[in-house]
């Protein structure tokens, strides 16, 4: 490496500081949210690969639009919201098929009527491992799982989530319950096919 | 209010979303109401058993590496 030549290229102390400063305030209030944005990232392409490609590129996007964010507003939230985009515009279409069911259409069931007999207190969902459970948020439609996601895994509010998803808080509400309800039937349907409950598949 | 009404408001309120005033009308319903009260708490022990079974879960550390690399080229 050549030494370095201050003479022929000054470099101005405010914007090496500036720099120095962009890069600690998105260490602190961006890339403290790794772990949710690959968590999320994960549901939404399916495969750990794509994961990792959408995570980077949401945070070279967000660096580079790092001025934009308004400084103590919520970041989780704004980073979730290019995650999104940067998975709607490059990886939707390439790794899964938006969904042509009608999601209205879908009734739910209520799996505590089945089980209010034997076992209230839902018991048989412990026996149930991690993957088994991811595996089930994997299957649900696009839309429900998006928001299982964000509301079940993430924590966020509705408020919030509406935000993210570009939709009304009342559709956020009536696809929680939805997705929730499909959720529990498929892994009561599991636990039943495992023999931790007795029942009858739906 | 009724089973049917508190019932509507189930999510809403395991996820907090409510007004003062309604959630204190479910707890009410829910305080009189058996049925209610165990149907919501095998709601709330479902929501938390998902929490749990999810949020285990983070970022590999060598996606941290290649993201401090590509933005700070380290």
């Amino acid at each position: 490496m050549s030494p370095p030549r201050p003479a022929e290229t000054p470099q101005p102390a405010d914007s090496v500081l500036a720099e120095a400063e962009k890069r600690a305030s998105f260490e602190r209030e961006a890339l403290t949210h790794l772990d949710s944005l690959y968590r999320v990232a994960l549901r939404l392409t399916g495969n750990a690969a794509e994961a990792d490609d959408l995570v980077q590129e949401t945070m070279l996007k967000a660096y580079r639009a790092w001025h934009q964010f308004e400084k103590g507003s919520n970041a989780k939230g704004w980073l979730l919201t290019i995650l999104r985009h940067a998975f709607i515009n490059e990886y939707r279409r390439r790794i899964r098929h938006p969904e042509t069911v009608d999601l209205d259409a879908i009734e739910p069931f209520s799996v505590f009527a089945d089980v209010q007999d034997e076992d209230p207190q839902g018991t048989f969902f412990d026996r149930i491992v991690d993957d088994e459970v991811l595996r089930a948020i994997d299957q649900l439609p696009e839309q429900f799982r998006e928001t299982v996601v964000l509301s079940d895994v993430e924590g966020l509010s509705y408020d919030e989530i509406a935000r993210i998803l570009e939709v009304p808080v009342g559709t956020v509400k009536s696809r929680l319950f939805r997705a929730r309800r499909m959720l529990q039937g498929k892994l009561y349907n599991y636990a039943v096919g495992m023999g931790y409950i007795k029942g009858t598949p739906k | 209010m009724n089973c049917r009404e508190c019932t509507e408001h189930l999510y809403e309120y395991l996820d907090r979303e409510l007004t003062p005033a309604v959630k204190e009308e479910i707890r009410q319903h829910l305080a009189d109401c058996p049925p209610c009260g165990e149907h919501f708490d095998f709601e709330r022990l479902f929501l938390d058993f998902l929490r749990a079974r999810c949020r285990a879960h983070g970022a590999p550390p060598e996606l941290k590496r290649k993201i401090l690399h590509d933005l700070f080229g380290e």
